[in-house]
């Protein structure tokens, strides 16, 4: 069953496209990562989903209804960002009992525990916590919600390494326990690699690639050799990365469309064939430019 | 997993939910009463006179001022809980806008009723205050509880729909800012344009329809 579906997404502020005809769909009980770069449209792609504001043009569709101004997705699906806002006036004990009252699903037991574990006082104020520890805070209220969809916006910002790590870890073994579509986007691919199936990756406010991790890490190859060798293997193909290593040795990463006869004749001429990792490829796709900051300073 | 929820049962849970968050509305009643209370302790509309010399001075105290710094507080209140970290507030929960405004209402209903029972018993308290600590002679028309109740009802209800008009406004500069402006020239406006034009001031007149009755009425006499 497909949970979340989008279908020529677009919203525009002051008449600049944000998100300029997304379509995807999302699966049931899927956790996937909503990659891209600064200012693609995650956190208004994100924000739409939960029904906060509403798209300019396209469908949109969260267990098929329409998100917006919907009290079935509200109460089913968490948005978990830093732009949470909670009364000032209650404490974080008090606020876990405000989110019991509110989601069905609640566990107030993962709650205690969580908030125990990450040694806060319950007595302490929401607005009193620093920016690391209101992220952990806000995640423990997203993890104990266990709502069907849960959307995570830069879940992990301002955590330090191992809060970071214990996080992955507890959403992982909470995902396991009690399985939801979960929407993680991130700058870090690298370190939610393992936990992902899929990756949606966003570009322009567009679906730039929506694969599983798997294959994404098959996805692309890296050439490197000899620039003159390695350029002639370029020819026809897309390059998607290139760079000078070295006096006269050219990287350059392609579609991994090579046959094996393609490649063993490569291998002859001197080219090396090196795996592109996931997170790497992410960014190489997402450029601008083919050469990255590179380009600039080389005029 | 996903579950079903009712307008109604949400409604229930964000009122709850603001009873106990919007806690700050309830504090500054108390400050804002508080202050009224000293200002009413001087006597309101006192009047002097000598004859066949004696020398004499009537004052009233009553619980006038307490209502209108009510009025004044619930007009705040209402505007306060239409920004956007109180909106924001509600939208980290379950909600959507229908709930959100229903919860509000309720929210400022429960206020208005705190404020008006708490404004209108707050005469008891100035008139002992006037008569213990100030060592006034009291005079003091005997109050029946049916009296008392119309007092409360009546200053609920006038409490309530100054909460109204200021969720109204409250609205309408969060729809768009430049009501913040048009509002108050509007009617800072029309008072200097009847003004010029040398005639009552019809909205001065509008509201003071439905004021001024209640002022001299039962509810402060």
């Amino acid at each position: 069953m497909n949970v979340i579906e989008c279908n020529g997404l677009t919203k525009a502020y002051f008449r600049k496209n944000v998100l300029n005809g997304l379509t995807f769909t999302i699966e049931e009980n899927k956790i996937t990562g909503l990659i891209g770069r600064n200012g693609v449209g995650k956190t208004t792609l994100v924000k739409i989903l939960a029904g906060l504001i509403k798209e300019t043009s396209g469908e949109v569709r969260v267990f098929e209804q329409h998100p917006f101004n919907n009290l079935y997705t509200s109460a089913n699906t968490i948005l978990v960002d830093d732009q949470m806002f909670f009364p000032p006036a209650l404490q974080l004990h008090e606020l876990l009992e405000v989110a019991q009252s509110f989601y069905p699903n609640w566990d107030m037991e993962l709650a205690q525990r969580l908030l125990q574990y990450f040694s806060f006082d319950p007595s302490h104020y929401h607005q009193t916590l620093s920016k690391g520890r209101t992220s952990t805070f806000n995640m423990i209220i997203g993890l104990a919600s266990r709502c069907s969809v849960t959307i995570l916006d830069e879940p992990t910002t301002g955590m330090d390494e191992a809060v970071r790590k214990d996080f992955y870890r507890a959403l992982m073994k909470d995902y396991l326990a009690h399985p939801r579509t979960i929407l993680i986007s991130s700058h870090h691919l690298n370190e939610i690699e393992d936990i992902l199936e899929d990756v949606l990756l966003i570009k322009n406010g567009k679906t730039l690639l929506h694969e599983s991790i798997s294959d994404l890490k098959e996805w692309a190859i890296a050439l490197q050799g000899a620039s003159t060798v390695v350029q002639k293997w370029l020819v026809e193909r897309n390059c998607i990365f290139q760079r000078q290593v070295g006096k006269d040795t050219l990287y350059a990463v392609v579609r991994d469309d090579f046959t094996k006869e393609n490649k063993e004749e490569a291998l002859r001429g001197g080219v090396e064939f090196i795996p592109v990792k996931a997170s790497d490829l992410c960014v190489y796709l997402t450029n601008d430019t083919k050469g990255g900051i590179d380009d600039v300073f080389e005029r | 997993m996903s579950s079903n929820v009712s307008l109604v049962e949400t409604v229930k849970k964000q009122y709850a939910f603001k009873m106990k968050a919007y806690i700050d509305a309830f504090s500054s009643l108390v400050g804002i009463q508080f202050i009224a209370f000293l200002f009413s302790l001087g006597g309101g509309s006192s009047s002097m006179g000598t004859s066949d010399g004696y020398h004499f001075e009537l004052k009233f105290y009553s619980a006038d001022l307490v209502i209108i710094f009510t009025f004044i507080w619930i007009f705040v209140t209402a505007i306060t809980i239409t920004t956007k970290p109180y909106r924001n507030q509600d939208f980290t929960f379950v909600t959507n806008r229908m709930s959100s405004s229903l919860s509000n209402i309720l929210f400022l209903l429960s206020a208005s009723l705190l404020g008006a029972f708490t404004a209108v018993l707050s005469r008891f308290l100035i008139q002992t205050v006037a008569y213990f600590l100030l060592k006034e002679d009291l005079y003091i028309a005997s109050v029946m509880t049916s009296e008392m109740m119309i007092g409360i009802t009546v200053s609920l209800l006038y409490v309530f729909w100054i909460s109204s008009i200021g969720y109204f406004v409250g609205t309408l500069v969060q729809i768009h800012k430049g009501f913040a402006l048009l509002i108050p020239v509007i009617v800072i406006g029309s008072l200097f344009y009847d003004g010029f034009m040398q005639r009552d001031a019809m909205l001065l007149d509008t509201v003071s329809i439905l004021f001024f009755r209640v002022i001299d009425g039962p509810v402060c006499d």
